[in-house]
């Protein structure tokens, strides 16, 4: 059986196909200003990877902020029982799955079934999120690319006080002009968004193995200062912004 | 059946005014259930509560902490922007200390012709509590007297106590029936009906109660029923989040532990030789609010009997934003209930609640608890 699953992300859209329990094509995509059109787009550019048309779909499910956009899904699936789901697929292990997204993140109990059993998101604030990287970067003349191996080459930790992006982005300015290296800024970043999100799992309360998914889980200055801060290992798979997709697909096998 | 309840809560304003106009008599803005409701329907006042408007605004800084709450904030704003200026009176009872520097503040900049602040006791759970109100309660009387010009006896009083108490005990009737597999009320249609009787004249408002129960017993919500959830935490008369959970996400709110809702009409004065003993120990004992709840917590208990009594799913805790009393409680009330593995979410509420960041919270909440199912 063929499923398609799409995530319509706040920055990104992603699809998935899945047959009999393997990925076998996938798409990234900015979401645009209409989400069902990207939507529809990254949908047609994964059948195309897959090498599959549309007919051989069994069921399409869609997650993400823009889920109910997407018309031509058959049912959605709210991102934490898509990213619960595609999670558990990829690592059985894995019983505290950490989502982050562009401007959300999420920390999610699982029981050993899989199951959920409790969920933190981050409030109105996106310091905690992959865009606060990507608006760091900036200030620092950097790529949000760059950031991850920058920060690995740190030598001093500074502190960060701010827990917004605006003002953190001041106070950046003002590492700046401090002379502080770009190295120990960077790493200062990763360890503010870091903060918040170990908080949001210290709040669902963890449980062996960590997990994390989402975009900014590429960026290896952020795991590993979050590694640092809740003092555990936390399990990476390979492209992690496709597991929500992928969580859709599967709950497309659900219900087709 | 509920558009009376509904119009009565929408058009606040325009019913004071008119009952102004039909009576004569006098209007007192109140910003705390913990004000005596009833030695004001003795002296012929009307009182009404001074909630928020739920719209931005820009007025309050020069006279409130940024970090207060946002329905304090909103509740002077609606002071200072006149849109209270029929109120003839302002009181309030101490409760916390963000919602009195709302009073305060309003009490500065709009000043009416009667203005009253009640040192309602916290220690609420010391027998200290009951002589200290009732002594307090005296004043209050007299500075009503004074006001009003009317001498308040015992049988004015026994009316007063009279009114409010068929308020109550209409209210919690209507309520019983929210056990029920099916209900016939929403959540929404509950809430119109607490809001509205905080801002009515509770005869005309127990006639609307007196008919609606005659009603009730046939009716069923029509939609299905879906999770049975309850609300509690700070101050709430946020509609469209209450619209957005029930007809978007599709669950119903069988009961609360609100002061705008039922915290506020729970327990009733029973009556004793010494009015104002009576009534003195009816605000002691309600079912407190979280700045009168300690040491011991005793709401906690009585919300577990409230999940067991209308067969709870699920619990959705709201706060307002920086509201300290409701954060000190939380945990607790969280955690205890975790015990007894009832799910709970928790929503910070703001002036206005971002309804897209919260459907999908409360989506993935149901997603939750209806797992079961799925598999």
């Amino acid at each position: 059986m063929i499923t398609v699953g799409v995530d319509s992300g706040n920055k990104n859209t992603k699809a998935v196909v899945l047959k009999d329990g393997k990925v076998i094509g996938k798409s990234l995509i900015l979401t645009g200003f209409d989400a069902n059109e990207s939507a529809t787009k990254a949908y047609e550019l994964a059948l195309k990877d897959a090498g599959v048309t549309a007919a051989d779909v069994a069921a399409v499910a869609s997650t993400g902020v823009g889920r109910v956009e997407v018309k031509f899904a058959k049912d959605n699936v709210t991102e934490v029982g898509s990213a619960a789901r595609g999670a558990k697929f990829l690592m059985p292990n894995v019983n505290t799955v950490i989502d982050l997204g562009a401007e959300e993140g999420r920390a999610i109990k699982l029981n050993p079934d899989g199951k959920i059993a409790d969920f933190a998101v981050n409030e109105k604030c996106a310091a905690g999120a992959g865009s606060f990287v990507e608006s760091m970067s900036r200030a620092l003349q950097t790529t949000v690319e760059e950031m991850g191996p920058l920060s690995m080459k740190y030598s001093k930790e500074v502190p960060m006080n701010a827990q917004c992006v605006v003002f953190a982005e001041s106070e950046v300015v003002s590492l700046i002009h401090q002379q502080t290296a770009k190295e120990d800024i960077a790493r200062a970043v990763h360890d503010g968004i870091s903060n918040r999100v170990s908080s949001m799992v210290r709040r669902v309360g963890m449980v062996d193995d960590l997990g994390l998914i989402g975009g900014p889980a590429r960026n290896i200055g952020l795991v590993q200062s979050l590694k640092d801060d809740l003092a555990k290992d936390i399990t990476v798979p390979e492209d992690p912004d496709y597991v929500s997709a992928l969580g859709a697909a599967i709950y497309a096998t659900e219900i087709a | 059946m509920f558009e009376q309840f509904k119009n009565w809560f929408e058009s606040r304003h325009d019913y004071a005014k008119d009952w102004k106009e039909r009576t004569g008599g006098k209007v007192i803005g109140y910003f705390c259930t913990y004000v005596p409701e009833e030695i004001l329907y003795a002296a012929d006042v009307l009182p009404v509560r001074c909630l928020g408007g739920h719209e931005p605004q820009d007025v309050t800084e020069p006279h409130i902490f940024g970090m207060f709450c946002p329905f304090c904030r909103d509740v002077l704003a609606q002071g200072l922007k006149d849109k209270f200026d029929y109120l003839d009176g302002i009181t309030i009872s101490q409760s916390c200390l963000h919602l009195r520097q709302a009073y305060t503040s309003w009490d500065m900049h709009k000043p009416v012709e009667f203005s009253y602040y009640l040192p309602m006791p916290h220690h609420v759970q010391s027998l200290a509590s009951r002589p200290f109100l009732r002594s307090e309660l005296v004043k209050f009387k007299e500075a009503v007297e004074k006001w009003t010009g009317k001498t308040l006896t015992d049988a004015d009083l026994d009316r007063g106590i009279e009114i409010v108490n068929t308020n109550r005990r209409l209210l919690k009737q209507i309520f019983e029936l929210r056990k029920a597999d099916v209900p016939p009320l929403t959540g929404l249609e509950a809430m119109y009906l607490v809001l509205s009787s905080q801002m009515t004249d509770k005869r005309e408002h127990n006639k609307a109660l007196k008919e609606l129960l005659d009603q009730l017993p046939g009716r069923k919500v029509e939609r299905e029923i879906g999770e049975r959830l309850m609300i509690l935490g700070s101050e709430n008369d946020d509609v469209p989040f209450t619209e957005m959970v029930e007809d978007v996400c599709g669950a119903t709110f069988v009961i609360d532990d609100h002061c705008t809702g039922t915290r506020y009409f729970w327990n009733e004065v029973i009556p004793k030789e010494d009015r104002l003993q009576a009534i003195a120990d009816r605000y002691v004992d309600r079912v407190p609010c979280p700045t009168k709840d300690w040491p011991k917590r005793l709401r906690v208990d009585h919300i577990k009997n409230l999940v067991e009594e209308y067969r709870v799913q699920g619990v959705i805790v709201v706060q307002q934003k920086f509201c300290d009393p409701h954060e000190l409680d939380i945990p607790a009330i969280q955690q205890s209930l975790k015990d007894i593995d009832v799910p709970t979410l928790f929503l910070e509420f703001d002036v206005t609640a971002p309804l897209g960041p919260f459907r999908i919270r409360v989506e993935a909440f149901l997603e939750m608890m209806r797992q079961d199912d799925l598999f």
